[in-house]
């Protein structure tokens, strides 16, 4: 039986702000192909910021940290930017581009991985459709509710088809409907793509009726919960 | 309407910077042509015992160009009209010195002028020297004059214009910080990040280029400045169509690419 393949591997990974203050002290993670993990903790005790230094938001202080073969305690701009376009990142405020419409936030990464005009529409398409706001194409960020930005933020996220899914607080201030679609999405895309989910939350869903790993972060620490 | 206006808020001080490099070059241009006139029409009258030859007294100044002997018959002849002797007239004719008008080669500085005439007077047969240096005194010092003005002026612009673009620059971080900060997240190469701003500093720049163009094409066509050629006998507003919008376009593009590229590299860092 050959052993499951490692897509993120974190060996006493410390992340600092400050010198000498980690914010995380030791971390250590083994996140393998098909695994959805709930990240989960106090306010400020670092989930977001080990969420960050996965696409290299935040540099590696200290241990080590490899996502998808990616070195990220020694990582070179241009391999970065490689590594970015093969993760899908869901946003806790968005980070929607407000100057284009719903339709060319959802095209981001296809637009960067050089697909042609049609094959973003197309797959733009498709996925607000699955977010269920086709009717929302054309409009702009600023015209939609939190919630509604959220599920484009979603969209984007799953464009292009991404083998890592990292989510920061993806339904924290969403009401429930927008909520349920969420999690009904990430389940669907780990249960048929097969893709890697790592989601940062203060609370597991109930309705998150699905295999998955439970992380705890205490005092710059990582546990899991088994 | 805000695509428009981002193009405008470049454009603008753009415009006036292209505008003031040509509006020097043509005073550049229409000074020179005036010197060259002047130069042209300047001589300094020297009075010798003996005959001269131009390779002589260019080793004394190498700016002479050339020497033009004056025929004094013209005014033996108009003498003879009056009471004069024919004896007096052949006595005057062999005694008259030679007189001679020197030509320079570039309108030179009254310095210049006052070390010419002393080298000049230094030779044994030259007897008197008169280089006219009060008129032309005049004329040179309006000429530096016209000179000083039109590159102070130039500068005075061109400072205007660079810190007009130097607040662009601030708006375009401004602007354009979040999207870029958003797709380099999503590992936007540094090209497909900075593609909008290059865009449009590239229209604009040709959309300036174009306007000053046209605007020097025309300049000779207004009324007031048909008076000044007219008047001066020079082009003022002598606009060669394609060096003239190739190195303006060139100008235009140089400045935008730096003011872009500025702007990211600050956002990058």
């Amino acid at each position: 039986m050959s052993a499951k393949q490692i897509v993120v591997e974190a060996k006493n990974l410390k992340l600092f702000y400050k010198p000498n203050e980690p914010i995380i002290k030791s971390a250590s993670i083994e996140v393998h192909k098909g695994d959805f993990i709930f990240l989960t903790g106090k306010s400020g005790s670092g989930k977001s910021t080990f969420l960050k230094s996965i696409y290299g938001e935040i540099p590696v202080g200290g241990g080590g940290l490899k996502v998808q073969g990616f070195n990220l305690a020694n990582i070179s701009n241009s391999n970065l930017a490689l590594l970015r376009r093969h993760i899908g990142v869901i946003f806790q405020d968005y980070k929607l581009i407000n100057e284009w419409s719903v339709e060319k936030n959802v095209m981001l990464p296809l637009i960067i991985a050089g697909y042609s005009k049609e094959v973003c529409e197309t797959q733009a398409k498709k996925l607000l459709n699955h977010v269920k706001l086709p009717h929302k194409a054309k409009n702009f960020p600023m015209e939609l509710s939190g919630g509604e930005q959220q599920r484009v933020a979603m969209a984007r996220a799953l464009a292009h088809n991404p083998k890592l899914i990292v989510a920061d607080e993806p339904t924290g201030n969403l009401d429930e409907y927008s909520s349920e679609v969420i999690w009904n999405l990430l389940k669907n895309v780990k249960n048929h793509l097969g893709s890697t989910i790592i989601v940062v939350t203060h609370k597991i869903p109930s309705t998150a009726s699905l295999d998955y790993r439970q992380f705890y972060l205490d005092n710059g620490s990582l546990h899991e919960i088994i | 309407m805000k695509s428009f206006k981002n193009h405008l808020s470049f454009l603008i001080p753009l415009f006036i910077l292209l505008f003031s490099l040509q509006f020097s070059k043509m005073i550049d241009r229409g000074v020179k042509e005036y010197e060259s006139k002047l130069t042209n029409e300047y001589s300094i009258i020297l009075v010798s015992k003996s005959k001269l030859k131009v390779k002589d007294l260019k080793k004394l100044d190498n700016s002479i160009e050339k020497l033009k002997e004056e025929d004094i018959n013209h005014y033996i002849k108009s003498l003879s009209k009056e009471e004069v002797s024919k004896a007096d007239l052949v006595y005057l004719k062999s005694t008259l010195p030679y007189f001679y008008s020197i030509y320079l080669e570039k309108l030179p500085s009254s310095q210049h002028l006052s070390n010419l005439k002393t080298q000049l007077l230094s030779q044994a047969s030259v007897l008197d020297v008169n280089i006219h240096k009060e008129t032309f005194e005049k004329l040179h010092q309006f000429l530096l004059l016209s000179k000083g003005a039109s590159y102070l002026f130039t500068v005075f612009i061109f400072v205007i214009s660079i810190l007009l673009i130097v607040k662009q620059m601030e708006i375009w971080a401004y602007e354009h910080n979040n999207r870029m900060y958003i797709m380099g997240l999503f590992g936007a190469p540094y090209w497909l990040k900075s593609a909008p701003l290059y865009k449009l500093v590239i229209i604009d720049s040709i959309i300036a280029t174009l306007l000053v163009s046209f605007g020097f094409l025309y300049l000779p066509y207004l009324a007031n400045l048909k008076k000044i050629k007219a008047d001066m006998g020079i082009q003022l507003s002598n606009f060669h169509l394609f060096t003239d919008t190739a190195s303006l376009l060139f100008i235009s593009i140089i400045i935008s690419v730096i003011a872009v590229s500025l702007t990211i590299y600050k956002q990058e860092r």
